[in-house]
C-alpha cells in the first residue's frame, strides 16, 4: 500500500509551510525517520521526516510551493506501485444538479400573502452553513455568489458551480487564497490557465508578482545581468508583512533620548564583576529591554494588539526582540518580560537570538509578542523609524549612544545619551500617550540603578 | 363474540322483570365470645395496636407538616402528605386476614394501608422469611439502617423496618421502599403484598383488576383488593375495571378448572368526601355507594356496606368475601364507610364541613370505641393496651431521626443518571415464569404452517409484485411474532376488543383462537382505559401481556393508563417492578376524523415509554419479536395501510426463523447522495416514490431512511446521511404541529448544523380533522408534498412546478390562523 507522508503540524500557529527543498527524489529508498524535505514556516526552517519506509513514489509539491499542514507531501511505497492521487473534491460534484437560475424557480401556484417575504429573493442573501464551509475550504468568497436556494440562499451547489467555473488552483495558490488575503484572477499563468501563487492579487492591490515583469526597464541594459533571487520563505513573509504594516496602519514615529550615564556606569560594573556572577554579558540593550518592559506596565495602551477592529490590551509584556539573521529579520518573544530579573531577561534574549541564528528557533517562540524592541545602535544609527510588527500597536527603536548637551547647575555639559524612536499605530494610540511612555522610559533609563532596585 | 352463545329473540324479547340481589348494610353483629374464639386475645389486641400505630404515624406527619417537628425532631417535609387519621379501623380490619399472597393496591391516602398490611404480614411470616425479605429487598439498604437499633426479635426489627422504609420513601430517600421515587402517594412494598399506591383517583381499580387476572390466569394464590375512594366511583376507568372484572366469560367460556372470575375486591374507602366534594347529596346520585354493584351483574357484585369504624366488622366482611372469590364468584364491591379527621391535605381549610360534624365522628373515634369494646367485654387487658402509645412513639422517634438524616438516608443523586437508569429495565427475557405455555394444538398445526409456506418477499426476480395472497403480509408477520412468544412464555396473554374469533379487527390474530385457550386470548368490553390499566397490573405482577387498541384514536380513552401508569411504574418503583407490556396501536386511514390519526408523537413525549413503528413486514416481525422479549412498556404502532402489504424493501424478505431488529436503529431503505428523506410509518412508501421522481426528473439522488423507532432512537445513521447530503426532508402522517418529526429536526439541526445546506423541512399531515377517504390525499403527505417542500425550502429544482403549498411562508400563515 502506498503510504502518504503528511506535512506535520509544526507549531500551534503554523498553518502552511514553504517547501524549501526536497532531500529525496522519486525512486529513492527511505527509512522511517529519514529527512525527506526541508520546509520553512514564516518563522523557521524545519525538517520533515518520513513516517514510512520504502521507495519514494511521488513528490506532490515542488520546491517553493506553499504546503498546508497535514497535506500529503509525498507518497512512499513499494517500487512500481501505482499511486492514485486524490484529486480536488470538485470532481465529485453532481453533474446532474445543474444550478437552477433563480428565474426558473416557480412561485407557488397558491396565493402567497403579501406580508410573507420568505420566498422573494433577498438582497444580501446568506450562504447555508454547508455552503459557507465548503467555500471556506475552497477559498471562494461565498458571499459574492448568486444563490440558487430558496429566497436566494447561497447553497452548496452554488459554491460547487463557482469551483467549476474557476480555473484549477495550484496547491500553493489554494492555500494562500484560503488565508483570505488574496483574490484569484479568472485565469492563471499555469498550464490550462491554472492559477499559480504568483497570479494571486493581494486584496485591494494590483497583482503582486507578475507585475514585476512589467515594471519600467531596470538598469538591466547597462552592465551584466543582475543577480535574480525570487523571494520566498522568510524573505517573502517579511516582504508581505512590512508592506502590509505600512499600508494598513497609520504609523507615527516619536524621537527622544535618555541620559545614558547610569546605563554606561552599570554596564561597566557588570563587565568588571566577577565571572561567577554571570553578569558580564549583560549589555546596554538588555537594560533597555528591562526598562521598556517595566515602563510598559504603566502604559498598557502601548502593550496591545489591534486586530479585527478590536484593541486587545495585555496585562503582561511579551517582548519581541528583533534579531538580524542571514535569512532575514526574526523576532523571537520573551514571555512575561516585565516579571524577569535583569539577568533572566538577558539570558533568555540571548538564548532566543542564538536559536534564531542557529535555525533552532521554534514557531511557538516566534509568536505571541505584545511589543517589540529593535536596536540599530551598534551600527551608529542614532534614530530611525521602525516599522510596526503587526498587529502590535507600538515598536521601540533603540539608537546608538551619543553625547548631548545637558544643563547642570547652570553649566552646559555633554553627557552620553541613547536614542529612542517609538513608532505607534496612530489609529489606536494617540501621540500624547505615546510621548508619555517615552518620557517614562527615558526617566527609567536615566535612573536604571533605581529601577533595578524596585 | 363467540359461536357458543346464542342470542335467542324469543328470550330477549319476552316480558320480565330484573330481580336484584339485595345489598346488605352494616350487617355485622358483635359477638364477644365468637370474636375471642376467632381472633384470640392476641389478635384482638394486635388490631388495637396496629390502629394506634397508624394514628401515631399519621399524627407525626401531621405535626411535621404543620409545625415542622415531632417530639423535638425538626424536619421540613416539602412533599405531600394525605393523612388517614380517623380511618385506621378500615385498613387494620381489612389487613387482618390477608397474607403476603394477597395484594392491595391503594390511593394517595394509603399510609395506613401500608402499615396495616405490613404489620399483618409480619405477624404471619416466620422470622426466617422476614429476615430473607429484608436482606434481599433493595440489597438490604433499608435494613442496614434499622438493624443498628436494639431489637428483641426479627419480628420486632421488621416493624421498625416497615416504619422506616415507608417514612424514608415519604421523605424521598434512597433507602425508602422505592428509593424515594414514589414518595408519599406511591409508596409500596411488594414482598408483603403492598402493591403500588396510585395518586390518580381510581387509578388502582383497573391495575388491581389486571393483577387479579394475573393471579387467576397463572394460578397464583391470593386475592387482590383495590382500595379506592368513594369519589372515584365517578371515574370512567373504575367502572371499566368493574366491567372487565365482571365479564361473564370467566364462567361461561373459560375452562372450569381456571377457577372462575378473577379474585378481585373493589373496596371503596368511603370517607364521604372527594377532597371537598360530597358524593352523597352533592356530586353523585347513588346515595349508598354499594348500590352501584346492583347494576354490574346478577350477584350485585356481592356488594355491601361495611362499618369501617369497627375493625371486626371489616375483618368479618373480608373473610366472607374471600370465600366468594376463592369460589370464582367475584368480583366483590365493598363500601367501607369511614371518616377522616385530618384534612384532605395540610392545605385543607375544611371549608366544606362543619366542626359539629367533625365532633360527631370524634365522639365515635374508632380507636377509643374499639378499646372500650375490648375492655368492657374483657377481651383485653388494660395494661397491655395502655403500653402501646409509649412504645410506638419511641419507635417513631428513632425511625424519624434516621429518615430525616441526610447522612443516614441520602437522596438519589438527581444530577447523575440514576433516575434515567431506572426508566427502563432493559432485561430481555424469554419467559416471565418457568413452565410450559398452555396451548390447544402443536405449533406446527397452527396457521404458522400456512404463513411460513408463503413467499417471504413480495417481488419476483424481475421486480414484479407477487400475488399478495401467496405472499407473507405485514399482518401475518405480526402474527408470526405473536405466536412465537405465545408458545414460549406461559404468562403471555393478549386481549382487547375483538381479539378472539374475529382475530382482531384487522385479522392479525387470525389463527390464534384455535391455538390458545380462552384465558390466554380473550375479548374485553369496550373499555380502553381498563384494557391498558389491567395490562399494567398484569405486567407489574409478573406476566407478559399484549393489549390492543383497535385504533390509535382510542388512545385518548386510555390516556391515564398509557401516560401515567404504563410509562411510570418501572421508575416509580425504582426498578422493583418490570413492565413487560406491549400495547399494539393501529394507525388507521380512510375512516375520517376519529379513526385516522397518527398519535405517535403523544407517546414519544411521555418519558418511560418505548415507541416503535414498523413500516415493512420484516420490521413488523422483527420489532414485535424485540418488544415481546423485552421487559419494558412498548407502544407498538402499526399501520392499517400496511397490514395487507408484502415485504418489498428488505432483500431476502421476512425470515421464517426468529430474529429481532436492533432497538433504536433507523434503516436506510435507499442510498443516495444529494438529499436525505426520513420517514416514520407508512409515509415511507410515498418518500420512496418521491425519491424515484427526484432521480428520474431532476437527477437528484435521494437517500431514504425509515426511522422505525421514536424512542429509543439512534441519531447517528441519520447524522451520517446528513453529513453527506446536507439537505433533509422529514415526513410522516402525524399532524405537523407538535409532531415528533420536529423533535428529530431540532436534534438533527443541532447535531449537523455545519453540514446543513438549508433548514430541515418537516412535512406532516395538515393541522385539520382528517377528511373522508376520498379527500385524504389533500390531508396526508404525498409524494408531491415531499418534492415541493424540498424545492421550496431546501433545494430549488430546475424546471419544477409546485402543485402543493409547501413554501416557508405557509408556516407563518397557517400558524397565525391556528391550523
Amino acid at each position: 500500500m502506498p503510504t502518504p507522508i503528511l506535512l506535520p503540524k509544526l507549531g500551534n500557529s503554523v498553518e502552511a509551510c514553504i517547501l524549501v527543498d526536497w532531500k529525496v527524489a522519486v525512486g529513492d529508498e527511505v527509512a522511517e525517520g529519514d529527512v525527506i524535505a526541508e520546509v520553512e514556516t514564516d518563522k523557521a526552517i524545519m525538517e520533515v521526516e518520513s513516517t514510512a519506509a520504502g521507495t519514494v513514489l511521488a513528490l506532490l509539491y515542488a520546491a517553493g510551493d506553499d504546503v498546508p499542514v497535514l497535506a500529503e507531501l509525498a507518497v512512499v511505497g513499494e517500487a512500481g506501485e501505482e499511486v492514485v492521487i486524490e484529486n480536488e473534491e470538485s470532481v465529485t460534484v453532481n453533474e446532474a444538479a445543474e444550478p437552477a437560475a433563480p428565474k426558473s424557480v416557480t412561485e407557488p401556484s397558491a396565493p402567497v400573502t403579501p406580508e410573507s417575504v420568505a420566498q422573494a429573493p433577498q438582497s444580501g442573501a446568506r450562504p447555508s452553513p454547508r455552503a459557507r464551509n465548503l467555500a471556506e475550504r475552497k477559498a471562494i468568497d461565498a458571499f459574492a455568489l448568486v444563490g440558487s436556494g430558496p429566497g436566494g440562499r447561497i447553497i452548496e451547489r452554488d459554491v460547487e458551480a463557482a469551483l467549476h467555473a474557476r480555473p484549477r488552483l495550484s496547491p500553493v495558490a489554494e492555500a494562500k487564497l484560503a488565508d483570505g488575503d488574496y483574490t484569484a484572477p479568472e485565469r492563471g499563468s499555469g498550464p490550462g490557465g491554472r492559477i499559480m501563487a504568483k497570479d494571486l492579487v493581494a486584496k485591494g492591490e494590483a497583482r503582486v508578482a507578475e507585475s514585476d515583469a512589467a515594471l519600467p526597464a531596470a538598469p538591466e541594459a547597462a552592465a551584466a545581468s543582475p543577480a535574480l533571487t525570487p523571494i520566498k520563505g522568510i524573505r517573502k513573509v517579511i516582504a508581505d508583512r512590512m508592506l502590509e504594516s505600512m499600508q494598513t496602519t497609520a504609523q507615527l514615529t516619536l524621537h527622544g533620548n535618555a541620559d545614558a550615564r547610569a546605563l554606561k556606569a552599570l554596564r561597566a560594573r557588570f563587565k568588571a564583576s566577577e565571572e561567577s556572577l554571570g553578569l558580564q554579558r549583560i549589555t546596554i540593550n538588555d537594560l533597555v529591554l528591562l526598562a521598556a518592559a517595566r515602563s510598559l506596565m504603566e502604559h498598557p495602551a502601548l502593550n496591545a494588539l489591534f486586530r479585527n477592529g478590536v484593541i486587545e490590551q495585555y496585562p503582561t509584556v511579551h517582548l519581541g526582540i528583533a534579531v538580524d539573521t542571514p535569512r532575514g529579520l526574526m523576532v523571537p518573544v520573551v514571555n512575561n518580560a516585565q516579571a524577569l530579573s535583569l539577568k533572566a531577561l538577558s539570558d533568555e534574549s540571548k538564548r532566543l537570538a542564538d536559536a534564531c541564528l542557529n535555525n533552532r528557533i521554534t514557531p511557538d517562540e516566534l509568536t505571541g509578542g505584545t511589543f517589540t524592541v529593535t536596536n540599530l545602535g551598534a551600527f551608529g544609527v542614532e534614530r530611525f523609524t521602525p516599522v510596526l510588527n503587526l498587529p502590535q500597536v507600538a515598536i521601540l527603536g533603540v539608537g546608538g549612544v551619543a553625547l548631548a548637551p545637558v544643563e547642570e547647575q547652570g553649566e552646559v555639559i555633554f553627557a552620553p545619551h541613547i536614542g529612542l524612536s517609538l513608532t505607534i499605530n496612530h489609529q489606536v494610540v494617540d501621540g500624547a500617550p505615546a510621548a508619555r511612555f517615552l518620557q517614562t522610559l527615558s526617566r527609567n533609563l536615566a535612573n536604571i540603578d533605581l529601577l533595578l532596585a524596585m | 363474540m363467540t359461536k357458543t352463545i346464542t342470542i335467542d329473540p324469543a328470550v330477549v324479547r319476552d316480558k320480565a322483570t330484573v330481580a336484584v340481589a339485595d345489598v346488605p348494610i352494616n350487617v355485622y353483629a358483635p359477638n364477644p365470645a365468637a370474636e375471642k374464639k376467632l381472633y384470640g386475645a392476641d389478635g384482638l389486641t394486635r388490631m388495637y395496636r396496629d390502629m394506634v400505630f397508624i394514628r401515631e404515624f399519621e399524627t407525626m406527619l401531621d405535626r411535621i407538616k404543620r409545625e415542622g417537628s415531632y417530639e423535638g425532631i425538626e424536619y421540613n417535609h416539602r412533599g405531600p402528605a394525605h393523612l388517614s387519621i380517623g380511618q385506621e379501623a378500615s385498613s387494620v380490619g381489612q389487613a387482618y386476614h390477608l397474607t403476603p399472597d394477597d395484594f392491595i393496591f391503594g390511593s394517595h391516602r394509603s399510609h395506613g394501608e401500608i402499615i396495616a398490611k405490613s404489620l399483618s404480614a409480619i405477624a404471619k411470616l416466620d422470622e426466617a422469611a422476614l429476615q430473607s425479605i429484608m436482606e434481599t429487598y433493595l440489597d438490604g439498604a433499608p435494613l442496614r439502617v434499622v438493624e443498628k437499633f436494639e431489637h428483641a426479635s426479627v419480628r420486632d426489627l421488621a416493624i421498625d423496618y416497615v416504619l422506616y422504609g415507608t417514612l424514608a420513601e415519604i421523605f424521598g430517600r434512597a433507602n425508602g421502599f422505592n428509593k424515594g421515587m414514589g414518595g408519599s402517594m406511591h409508596a409500596f412494598f411488594p414482598p408483603f403484598g403492598v402493591m403500588p399506591n396510585n395518586a390518580i383517583v381510581g387509578g388502582s381499580a383497573d391495575i388491581a383488576t389486571g393483577s387479579a387476572l394475573f393471579k387467576r390466569i397463572n394460578r397464583r394464590p391470593g386475592i387482590v383488593i383495590a382500595n379506592i375512594g368513594d369519589a372515584s366511583m365517578g371515574c370512567g376507568p373504575v367502572w371499566e375495571a368493574m366491567m372487565v372484572a365482571a365479564m361473564d366469560q370467566y364462567r361461561t367460556l373459560w375452562a372450569e378448572e381456571m377457577g372462575g372470575a378473577p379474585p378481585m375486591i373493589f373496596n371503596f374507602m368511603n370517607n364521604f368526601y372527594g377532597m371537598g366534594g360530597q358524593p352523597v347529596g352533592e356530586t353523585m346520585g347513588f346515595q349508598v355507594l354499594a348500590r352501584v354493584g346492583m347494576g354490574v351483574n346478577p350477584e350485585s357484585m356481592h356488594a355491601e356496606r361495611v362499618d369501617g369504624y369497627n375493625p371486626l366488622a371489616v375483618a368479618d366482611a373480608i373473610a366472607r368475601k374471600m370465600e366468594i372469590l376463592k369460589a370464582g364468584r367475584g368480583p366483590v364491591l365493598l363500601d367501607t364507610i369511614t371518616y377522616r379527621f385530618s384534612g384532605h391535605s395540610p392545605s385543607d381549610a375544611m371549608a366544606y364541613r362543619t366542626k359539629e360534624e367533625l365532633d360527631l365522628w370524634r365522639e365515635q373515634d374508632s380507636i377509643i370505641g374499639y378499646r372500650d369494646y375490648l375492655l368492657e367485654n374483657e377481651l383485653a387487658d388494660e395494661d397491655a393496651l395502655g403500653g402501646y402509645p409509649d412504645e410506638i412513639v419511641a419507635r417513631l422517634v428513632r425511625v424519624l431521626n434516621a429518615a430525616a438524616s441526610l447522612d443516614t438516608s441520602p437522596r438519589v443523586n438527581v444530577y447523575s443518571d440514576a433516575i434515567g437508569d431506572m426508566m427502563f429495565s432493559d432485561t430481555p427475557t424469554e419467559k416471565m415464569a418457568a413452565g410450559e405455555a398452555e396451548t390447544l394444538i402443536p405449533l406446527e398445526d397452527t396457521r404458522l404452517a400456512a404463513t411460513q409456506a408463503k413467499n417471504r418477499f413480495g417481488l419476483d426476480a424481475s421486480g414484479k409484485a407477487l400475488p399478495k395472497l401467496r405472499t407473507l403480509t405485514y399482518a401475518e408477520a405480526l402474527f408470526e411474532a405473536m405466536i412465537h412468544r405465545f408458545y414460549i412464555d406461559p404468562t403471555m396473554v393478549a386481549y382487547g376488543e375483538e381479539n378472539r374469533d374475529w382475530g382482531g379487527a384487522f385479522g392479525v390474530y387470525r389463527g390464534l383462537t384455535e391455538a390458545l385457550p380462552y384465558h390466554r386470548l380473550f375479548n374485553t368490553p369496550i373499555s380502553e382505559g381498563a384494557i391498558v390499566g389491567s395490562a399494567v397490573g398484569y405486567a407489574l405482577s409478573g406476566g407478559r401481556v399484549v393489549a390492543e387498541l383497535m385504533y390509535c384514536d382510542f388512545m385518548g380513552r386510555a390516556g391515564d393508563e398509557i401516560f401515567n401508569q404504563m410509562a411510570k411504574w418501572q421508575a416509580m418503583s425504582a426498578g422493583v417492578l418490570k413492565m413487560p407490556l406491549v400495547l399494539r396501536v393501529s394507525v388507521g386511514s380512510k375512516y375520517g376524523a376519529q379513526h385516522s390519526q397518527d398519535w405517535t408523537s403523544l407517546a414519544a413525549h411521555i418519558p418511560g415509554l418505548k415507541v416503535y413503528f414498523p413500516a415493512t413486514a420484516y420490521d413488523a416481525k422483527g420489532m414485535l419479536n424485540l418488544a415481546l422479549r423485552g421487559t419494558d412498556p412498548v407502544v407498538f404502532f402499526e399501520s392499517q395501510r400496511l397490514y395487507p402489504e408484502t415485504e418489498t424493501l428488505v432483500e431476502g424478505g421476512v425470515p421464517v426463523e426468529y430474529y429481532e431488529v436492533p432497538e433504536g436503529e433507523p434503516a436506510v431503505r435507499r442510498s443516495g447522495r444529494d438529499v436525505t428523506l426520513i420517514t416514520l410509518g407508512a409515509t415511507l412508501y410515498r418518500a420512496m416514490e418521491a425519491a424515484d421522481e427526484l432521480q428520474s426528473k431532476y437527477g437528484v439522488s435521494a437517500e431514504v431512511i425509515d426511522a422505525r423507532f421514536l424512542n429509543p432512537l439512534n441519531y447517528a445513521p441519520m447524522l451520517e446521511s446528513i453529513k453527506k447530503t446536507g439537505k433533509v426532508v422529514l415526513a410522516s402522517d402525524a399532524c405537523e404541529r407538535g409532531s415528533f418529526l420536529h423533535t428529530m429536526a431540532s436534534n438533527l439541526t443541532q447535531l449537523a448544523f455545519d453540514y446543513l445546506d438549508g433548514p430541515i423541512a418537516v412535512v406532516g399531515a395538515r393541522n385539520w380533522i382528517t377528511p373522508p377517504a376520498e379527500m385524504e390525499e389533500g390531508f396526508f403527505p404525498q409524494k408531491e408534498w415531499i418534492i415541493d417542500a424540498l424545492h421550496e425550502r431546501v433545494l430549488p429544482l430546475a424546471g419544477h412546478e409546485v402543485t402543493t403549498r409547501q413554501a416557508t411562508s405557509e408556516i407563518l400563515v397557517q400558524n397565525q390562523a391556528g391550523i
